[in-house]
This record gives structure tokens, C-alpha cells and sequence, in this order.
């Protein structure tokens, strides 16, 4: 019932209640109660309450909390926490409350849809799914015909892409998992620590047990505003136990105003503070000497390499108090073991220092020896969970390497699926070193995600054929030939699902209710794809029968784990006793100094190699999250957007002053290629650096149809237009970029208030 | 006599709008403009006397122990049997079309004599009310401790999805309860100023340059209801 009418009832109905006795029987209060949901005698609770639940997995952000739908009269009206889970309990972050306005807005892809105008103007005629995928199918075979396998490439991100990931892989192409998610995200953290520890300490998960640490020190990470609610819980309880914590950030954040200890480094000379720590360390015995003889591989290497960096040579490089930075590490130091040395996970920001700096944040939590013990870096606790057979392709065929792949210049891609987006991006506009012609895309804004979306543009204007699968008709979609509607994660099953931190747990995503419109479950689509192309994957009917197969493995099925609350929570084994630490390296120790590394012509323990400062008159751009979005994903949600409908351009009060900008000044920012953002409100507050000026991600959307959000704000991405691409694994460094302030018709540049150091080079403008 | 009141501990707070967006969900508010029940706020980073302060305003109805916009209602007394969802004793008593609930102090609005003349959204010196005018037949609505939800021993819709457990509900006058607990420890304070103190029963603790930020901002300094 639409809420007007709703309204009208129950007025209405006050009169014929009270006649019913209802209100005399139990009290004003319990008639007020049946009033509401407008039902009368039969009393039924305004709000959720009396819903019908199921259990599920929420899919706002990739965190995938446990949750439970609340459906009345066959309509989801709320969202909350499956309150059997151990992590999320009954609670669920802003966006995951929101996902009720995810499926019913109204700007849904409601039917396939084919382009009528061109690329990236959003002109659309509505298809049928046949015709949709026999296009699909027929281009895809096309392209493959001409120009072999890998002139396919798939940009794939969340579980709504996994099915079809199986058939990109199955017809060979080495391009079949080029995640934004690790290559413009989390590519450096999960190489420095898998190649220092041996596993991901930090890639989609962060082990590290913030929640009995007695320190936490926070490096750029902005959890509170990076909002992954078992993760911020784990923080917060850390802090109410007590713990002290460190935040080194260029930018006040969230975690900032809760520090003991704020430290507002100069951007890109974090590894200068951290070996500068590191050799104090080491000097002044502060090092856990038992645990680094017993499990750590390169201690002497480490000494020697960091001699030379002192606190007043880091102090002066970094921008910092001599004394804040000494009471920092003393305070980290005094509470080790138990110190969370915080491993990061957004890492791509200057490209070449990226897994340098999280090799360093690595051996700082090794010399704490906070590693497997309480309150340190803690193991994954594995979750038994199987995988249904019927989804791979039967016979395993290997995949034919291109002569020359374009994973070849990343030594320490591997062992990761898939090719360093730029690299696609490239060889789609040079045809080199192969020609790439067809791109598949799956739950990624293509636009608003990776770097420089000017070249990305280009290269889509220079494909034979571009698809993609989505929820909204977003900028990926208006750059698509054809476009699949998919359902949203309340709409579908999907794989199960494994958590393995602090509060393991295996739980499955189930429809809370039908799919809306003619959209179909990805499953279904990929599936319809596969018979069309005539490969040998995802040959299970349905979602049910893959689920029902790995759960009859585990000696589950639906109907026994929806008894059990949709949930099966295990017992976590996070800690090890330090004598009998085994890593899963290779050495079973933990590398200090990485061979491997050396062997690659790169530094085998971190050297402060500094990034270019700002040009004269510019700041370096900063991005990061607004608390209620995630990506550039959420702008269009009703109530997110509601809570926070545009972005805000954070410049530092003194400089802002000087430029003669005032808090809510509509501005607009020039980066260093002259490229322009939309306008967008200035921020002046003392809580950034004057050398830097910050935009929360995902705003500025161009894409007409998405209308509650279209023209809000200034999008960060298309003002990342330089990159740097990391040597070890091809990811691209973001914050590289440079801006000064537009307002009104004057260009007004940012005075340099924090003399910038000789040893520090400036970034050199190439303009004419 | 209860009086239900809410403990909001600005440290566990990251000001992450789950608890606005929850009650937006749980009673379906629109999003038009000034349209809440329950709210949150940003503040700063701006400088205080105790340091820089980057925090936050998550708001609701405060349930004041005088409360003003009950005070203004221009509608007839009519009398009501009242029953406590506590022990069941019931009791009679005359009510506006808002009224302080007798058994729990919560400030609640009778929807069906709610003349929707917005007299008590002017006077809400917090901004806690708003008159919903997308109804063909404008009402007043405010939170109300999610009184049914409470009535049947559910949380509150912001209780219940805090990430952080930074919001602490309960009855002040029991001694046993953690808000009792926490404010008579000290240190949780009620946002009143030098001109406005009409009671509320929001307390907010937090670091002394949080809850200044808080005050400063959001304090009120006004009598809107005279």
C-alpha cells in the first residue's frame, strides 16, 4: 500500500476501531498499533514488527553482512542484521539498511536493452533476453574467431560476476578476471603481505585483531568512514577496552578524532616515518628479540637498510613533530605484543611505493612479534565449504598464452587471476601487443572506476562490441551495446558464503523476494550464455540445485541451515603460540627481506623513494569514502542519497582563506592536465593538510538516468588522469594527481603554506 | 513511573547514518526536505577549546520532561485509558493530540486528532518534529522510542542497527538500568542551554572537545515556542 493511502485509512478507520472495542479492550495504545498497518480487527503492528523474515546476505558493499528481510503483504520493507550472526548481530550499516531502495528504485534496468545512439549517449530500445544474448553470443564468437581468445576481456567485481567469469575463462582468454577491485584497490597490500607472510593479511578481509590490541596504529586507513560493520565493531571495542591509538593520516578523519595521537604526514612520504620507526626500534631494543630470532627470515638486512633513517630526518621529511612522532612509537611499543599494526587496504596511491609501504607496515608488526598473538595480525580460520560441480567446465583445458602476455612485466601478479586494468585499457587503443575488441562488464562502474576515464572512454569508442550486466542504468551502462538487467542480491540465491575472521561462519544469500520487472539472477544469465556459446560450465539448472549440491557435501541443506537460523557459526582459531609459529611461507618464517623481491631488481627491504610533491600552486588530490556510499554504486539510493546528496571539496582553512574561499563557496577544481570537475561546495576546515584538498568518491555522476543523482557533486575519477602503474603487480597508483581551485571565472592556486624539502622532487608540469 | 531516555556515547559513535536510515526504514519517513525522525549531523573538523573535533549530531525527540510542543497543541483534552506495558495497570487521563504517555514519559501524537496546524513543530526548540504534508490530510510526526517496538521488548529501530552500541536505551528511574547507571556515573549531559531547559531525556557523553563541538552547534539558544 502506497504510504498516502495508508494514511488516509487509518484516519478513517480511528472511529469504526474504537467501535470495535479494540481501543477499550487493550488500551489506547494496542488500537493506535492495528490502526497503523490499517488492518483493524486483526491487530497487526505498524513497522516491521510481524514481518515475515529470511534470512540472507546483504550485498551494499562487499562485506556482505548476515541479514534478515522484513516482508509484509509481499514487499520488503526493512533490512536488518541476521541477529544469529557473530560478526553483525541485528545491526546493518546505513547502506545496508538502504537495500530496500535499491530494489525498488525506480531508475531500475527493468529489460534488456540494445544502443541506439552512440556510445556513452544512453539512448536505448528495449530487446528481448533471446535477442539480447544471441548478440551477446554471436559477437563474442565473432571476435573470438578473428582474433583469437584473448581479444576478450572481462571486468568483473562482486558475487553477481562469478558465473559469468567461468565463461570468459572457459573460452581462454587470460583476461577473464580483471578485478578493479584488486588491480585500482588492494593489489599492493595483498602482494607486500602474501610475499612477506604468506597469506592475505589484508585484501577483502583485514586479520587484525583491533579488539584486544592494547595500540592500534592507523596508516591512511579511515575505518568509520570506510564503514564494513564487524570491522568498525572490532575497532571500537578495541578503543572502549582501552587501547591506545595512533592515526598517521594528511587528512582528519573519523579514526583521526579518536587518535591519542594525530599525525598529519605529508602525503607520499609515509615509508620515511615507517622505517625512521623501524630502525628506532631496533636501536633502542624495543624489538621483540625471541620472537624475530625464532620466526623472522632478514633482520640484519632490515637493520642495515634503515640505519640512516632517523626520527629528525623523517620528522623534517614527513612534515611532523620530532616528539609526536617518538611518544607515537613509544606508545606502540610499550603495548607490544598486543598491537595492531594495521595492514591498510585501499593501497594504490602512488604506484611506485605502494607495496613498500605495506612490506613495512608488515616488518614493523613483525619486530612487535604482533603476529598470531592477541590483539596483533591474526590467521584466517578456514570454513569448510565445498563447490558444486556443475558449475566449472568439465574438462580441464589449459589456457593458450598469448605470446606475449600482458601479465609479463608484473613478476608479483601472480598467483592472481586476470591483467592490470591500464594494460587492457592500453592494448583495447593500441592493439598491442595483441588487439583487444570485446569487453564484458559485471558490477564495476567502468567510468567512475578506473583511472582516467578520458583513456577509457577512447578505448570503448574503439571496441567491435561491449556488454554488461547491471542493476542501474549508470555510466557502464550508457557506454554498453547491450545491457542485461540483473536482480539484485535480494532477489536471488547466489554461492554460499564463508566468513573466516575473528567470527567465523558459513551462511548462504537467498531471494527475499521474487525478482521485480524482467530482470534475471546472473546465474540464469550466465547459464543461457554458456548454452548459446555451447560450453560445458554452469550446467546446474538452477541456483538451488548448485547450493543444495555444496551443501550436501557439508551434510547441509537449505532447509536444515534455514532451521538453524541461516547460519552455521564456527569456533575461530586466530592465535598461535609464538614457539611454535609456522607461517605458510615457503620458510615457514616471516620475510623481513624479501629475496624475491631483489631477484626483480626491487628493494628487498623498503627505501624511502619519494613521490613527487605538488607543482607550484597546486595540492595533491585526495579521495576517499563518504560513510553511506559505496563506490559509486549508491548515489542514486533514495535514502543514502538523501543523508548525503553531494559531495564537498575539503580545503584547508588557511589556505582557503588566502585564496579568498569561503565554507560552501561553489567551486570547481583544475587538476594538472587542465581537466575540469562539475561544481561542487568547498569545505574549510582546519582537519586537512594545506597541501591537499579531499574528495569523498562516487558523486559527479553522468549518466541522465540515474535522477535523483545526476549533476551531484564532482567526481574524484575524472580528475585522476595521471597514473602511476606499480612495478610488482601492475596495480594504478591514484594520488598522483594535482588540483588547483576554480571559482567563478578566476583559477586560483594553492599557496604553499608547508615548504616542501630539496630531497623531495615536485611533479613537473607538461603543458604548453 | 518510568521515563524511557537515551544515553548517546559519541565515542563509539563513527557517524556512519545507520540509525538515521533504519528509522527512515521503520516507519517509512519521506525524504523530503527537514523530514525526520531521527537524524545525523556532521560537525567540523573544526577547532574547540579542547583540540580539533571532527563528530557528530545523531538526533531524535527528547522526550522532555516539559515538553513544549505539548504545551502549544491546540486541541481539546479528551480522556484515555492508558495501560502499562510494565506490570498492566492501567490508569485514565486527559490528552492533547500530543501528549507526555503517563507510564513511560515518552512524548508520543495521537494521529487520528492530530489537526496538523504544526503549532508544536514551531515550537520544538530541537527541530524534532516535522508536519507531513505529502498526506492529503497533514499530520505532526516525531520519533517515539519506537514505543511499539519497545512495548513488545524490541530496541528502538536505531538501538537495534547502532554499528558501534553507542546508543544506550532504557528507563531512567530504574536503578538497574544502564542509562540509570550512566548518568549517575556523571559525564553524560543533557543538550540544554542557559535560555532552553525544558529537561530532555537525550544524554551524550564523549570527549570534552566532542561534546563542546556538539553544544556549540546544536545546543538551543532560542524559546521558539513563546
Amino acid at each position: 500500500m502506497k504510504r498516502r493511502d495508508f494514511l488516509k485509512f487509518s484516519a478513517s478507520t480511528t472511529l469504526a476501531l474504537a467501535a470495535l472495542g479494540a481501543g477499550e479492550e487493550e488500551g489506547f495504545f494496542m488500537a493506535a498499533r492495528s490502526l497503523a498497518d490499517g488492518k483493524g480487527a486483526e491487530p497487526m503492528p505498524a513497522g516491521s514488527l510481524g514481518a515475515k523474515e529470511v534470512t540472507s546476505v546483504c550485498e551494499m558493499c562487499f562485506w556482505r553482512c548476515p541479514i534478515v528481510g522484513k516482508v509484509k503483504n509481499g514487499r520488503l520493507i526493512k533490512i536488518e542484521g541476521n541477529p544469529n550472526s557473530p560478526a553483525n548481530g541485528a545491526r546493518v550499516c546505513a547502506r545496508g539498511n538502504s537495500g530496500v531502495q535499491l530494489l525498488y528504485d525506480p531508475d531500475r534496468l527493468k529489460y534488456p536493452l540494445k544502443r541506439m545512439g552512440k556510445r556513452g549517449e544512453g539512448k536505448w530500445a528495449k530487446i528481448s533476453w533471446d535477442e539480447a544474448l544471441d548478440e551477446i553470443a554471436f559477437n563474442m564468437e565473432k571476435v573470438k574467431k578473428k582474433y583469437g581468445p584473448h581479444a576478450l576481456a572481462y571486468f568483473d567485481h562482486g558475487s553477481s560476476a562469478e558465473f559469468m567469469r567461468e565463461i570468459f575463462k572457459t573460452l581462454g582468454t587470460e583476461n577473464y578476471s580483471s578485478e578493479p577491485a584488486f588491480f585500482q584497490c588492494v593489489g599492493p597490500v595483498i602482494a607486500a603481505y602474501l610475499n612477506s607472510m604468506g597469506y592475505v593479511v589484508s585484501g577483502t578481509r583485514q586479520y587484525i585483531d583491533m579488539a584486544n590490541a592494547k595500540a592500534i596504529l592507523l596508516v591512511g586507513s579511515h575505518i568509520g568512514e570506510n564503514v564494513h560493520v564487524s570491522h568498525v565493531r572490532e575497532f571500537v571495542a578495541g578503543l572502549q577496552n582501552g587501547a591506545k591509538l595512533v592515526v598517521v593520516d594528511p587528512r582528519f578523519s573519523v579514526a583521526a578524532n579518536k587518535a591519542d595521537i594525530y599525525l598529519p604526514i605529508r602525503p607520499g612520504t609515509d615509508i620515511a616515518l615507517l622505517m625512521a620507526w623501524v630502525n628506532y626500534v631496533i636501536q633502542h631494543g624495543l624489538y621483540d628479540k625471541k620472537f624475530v630470532e625464532k620466526n623472522c627470515i632478514g633482520f640484519e638486512d632490515v637493520r642495515n637498510a634503515v640505519k640512516d633513517y632517523t626520527l629528525e630526518w623523517a620528522a623534517r621529511i614527513c612534515d611532523l613533530n620530532v616528539n609526536d612522532i617518538k611518544a607515537a612509537i613509544r606508545i606502540l611499543a610499550v603495548e607490544s605484543p598486543h598491537v595492531a599494526i594495521h595492514p591498510g587496504r585501499h593501497s594504490t596511491w602512488y604506484g611506485k611505493g605502494d607495496v613498500e609501504r605495506h612490506h613495512a607496515l608488515a616488518i614493523l608488526a613483525s619486530l612487535f612479534g604482533a603476529v598470531g598473538r592477541k590483539g596483533g595480525i591474526y590467521f584466517p580460520t578456514p570454513v569448510k565449504k565445498a563447490h558444486a560441480h556443475c558449475i566449472r567446465r568439465k574438462e580441464k583445458e589449459d589456457m593458450e598464452e598469448p605470446d606475449e602476455s600482458l601479465r609479463d612485466k608484473f613478476p608479483f601478479v601472480d598467483p592472481f587471476p586476470g591483467v592490470p586494468t591500464d594494460r587492457i585499457i592500453d592494448a583495447t587503443l593500441t592493439g598491442r601487443p595483441y588487439p583487444i575488441r570485446l569487453w564484458g562488464i559485471n558490477g564495476i562502474n567502468i567510468i567512475q572506476t578506473i583511472s582516467n576515464p578520458y583513456k577509457t572512454m577512447e578505448a570503448i569508442k574503439k571496441l567491435d562490441f561491449i556488454f554488461s550486466e547491471e542493476i542501474l542504468p549508470g555510466e557502464t551502462a550508457i557506454w554498453s551495446d547491450i545491457v542485461l538487467p540483473e536482480a539484485t542480491y535480494l532477489e536471488r540465491y547466489d554461492a554460499l558464503y564463508a566468513y573466516d575472521g575473528l567470527t567465523p561462519y558459513l551462511t548462504v544469500r537467498q531471494p527475499v523476494v521474487e525478482p521485480l520487472f524482467d530482470v534475471k539472477t546472473p546465474y540464469w544469465i550466465a547459464r543461457e550464455l554458456a548454452r548459446r556459446l555451447k560450453l560445458k560450465c554452469l550446467s546446474c539448472k538452477d541456483e538451488k540445485e548448485f547450493i543444495e549440491e555444496e551443501l550436501k557435501e557439508l551434510g547441509l541443506s537449505l532447509e536444515k541451515l534455514n532451521s538453524k537460523g541461516g547460519i552455521i557459526v564456527h569456533k575461530a582459531n586466530p592465535y598461535r603460540d609464538a614457539d611454535k609459529l609456522k607461517m605458510p611461507t615457503e620458510s615457514g618464517k616471516i620475510l623481513l627481506s624479501i629475496e624475491d623481491f631483489e631477484d626483480e631488481g626491487l628493494d628487498p627491504v623498503p627505501q624511502f623513494r619519494p613521490t613527487p610533491a605538488p607543482p607550484k600552486g597546486y595540492a595533491r588530490l585526495l579521495y576517499g569514502r563518504a560513510p553511506v556510499h559505496t563506490f559509486s554504486r549508491t548515489m542514486n539510493n533514495l535514502w543514502l542519497q538523501h543523508e548525503w546528496p553531494e559531495n564537498h571539496a575539503w580545503i584547508n582553512d588557511e589556505v582557503a582563506k588566502r585564496i579568498g574561499v569561503r565554507d560552501g563557496d561553489e567551486i570547481a577544481l583544475e587538476n594538472q592536465d587542465g581537466r575540469r570537475s562539475n561544481p561542487v561546495k568547498a569545505k574549510v576546515t582546519p582537519g586537512i593538510r594545506p597541501d591537499c584538498i579531499y574528495l569523498p568518491h562516487g558523486f559527479g555522476v553522468r549518466s541522465k538516468h540515474l535522477t535523483k543523482t545526476y549533476g551531484k557533486g564532482a567526481s574524484d575519477n575524472f580528475l585522476i588522469t595521471h597514473c602511476i602503474t606499480d612495478p610488482f603487480m601492475g596495480s594504478s597508483g591514484k594520488r598522483t594527481n594535482f588540483v588547483r581551485v576554480i571559482k567563478g571565472k578566476k583559477t586560483l592556486d594553492i599557496p604553499e603554506l608547508r615548504p616542501i624539502p630539496e630531497e623531495l622532487p615536485r611533479f613537473k608540469l607538461n603543458r604548453a | 513511573m518510568s521515563q524511557y531516555a537515551m544515553v548517546i556515547d559519541l565515542d563509539r559513535c563513527v557517524g556512519c547514518h545507520a540509525c538515521a536510515v533504519a528509522c527512515r526504514a521503520e516507519w517509512n519517513v519521506p525524504t523530503e526536505e527537514g523530514y525526520r525522525r531521527n537524524w545525523l549531523k556532521r560537525i567540523g573538523p573544526e577547532n574547540t577549546p579542547h583540540g580539533l573535533s571532527y563528530t557528530f549530531y545523531p538526533g531524535l525527540c527528547n522526550h522532555c520532561d516539559q515538553p513544549v510542543c505539548v504545551d502549544v497543541c491546540p486541541v481539546e483534552p479528551e480522556e484515555r485509558l492508558f495501560k502499562s506495558f510494565k506490570d498492566g495497570s492501567s490508569k485514565k487521563m486527559a490528552i492533547k493530540a500530543t501528549y507526555k504517555e503517563p507510564f513511560t514519559g515518552i512524548v508520543l501524537i495521537d494521529k487520528g486528532r492530530c489537526e496538523g496546524c504544526g503549532a508544536c513543530v514551531e515550537a520544538c526548540p530541537y527541530k524534532a518534529r516535522y508536519l507531513d504534508e505529502t498526506l492529503d490530510d497533514p499530520k505532526a510526526d516525531k520519533c517515539t522510542f519506537c514505543f511499539e517496538r519497545i512495548s513488545r521488548g524490541e530496541q528502538p529501530a536505531c538501538v537495534k542497527t547502532c554499528i558501534g552500541d553507542a546508543r544506550i536505551f532504557g528507563d531512567l528511574n530504574d536503578p538497574a538500568s544502564q542509562v540509570a547507571k550512566l548518568v549517575k556515573a556523571g559525564g553524560a549531559r543533557r543538550m540544554e542551554s542557559k535560555v532552553v531547559k525544558i529537561g530532555p531525556n537525550v544524554y551524550w557523553k564523549g570527549k570534552e572537545k566532542d561534546i563542546f563541538a556538539l553544544f556549540k552547534n546544536f545546543a538551543p539558544m532560542t524559546k521558539t515556542w513563546e
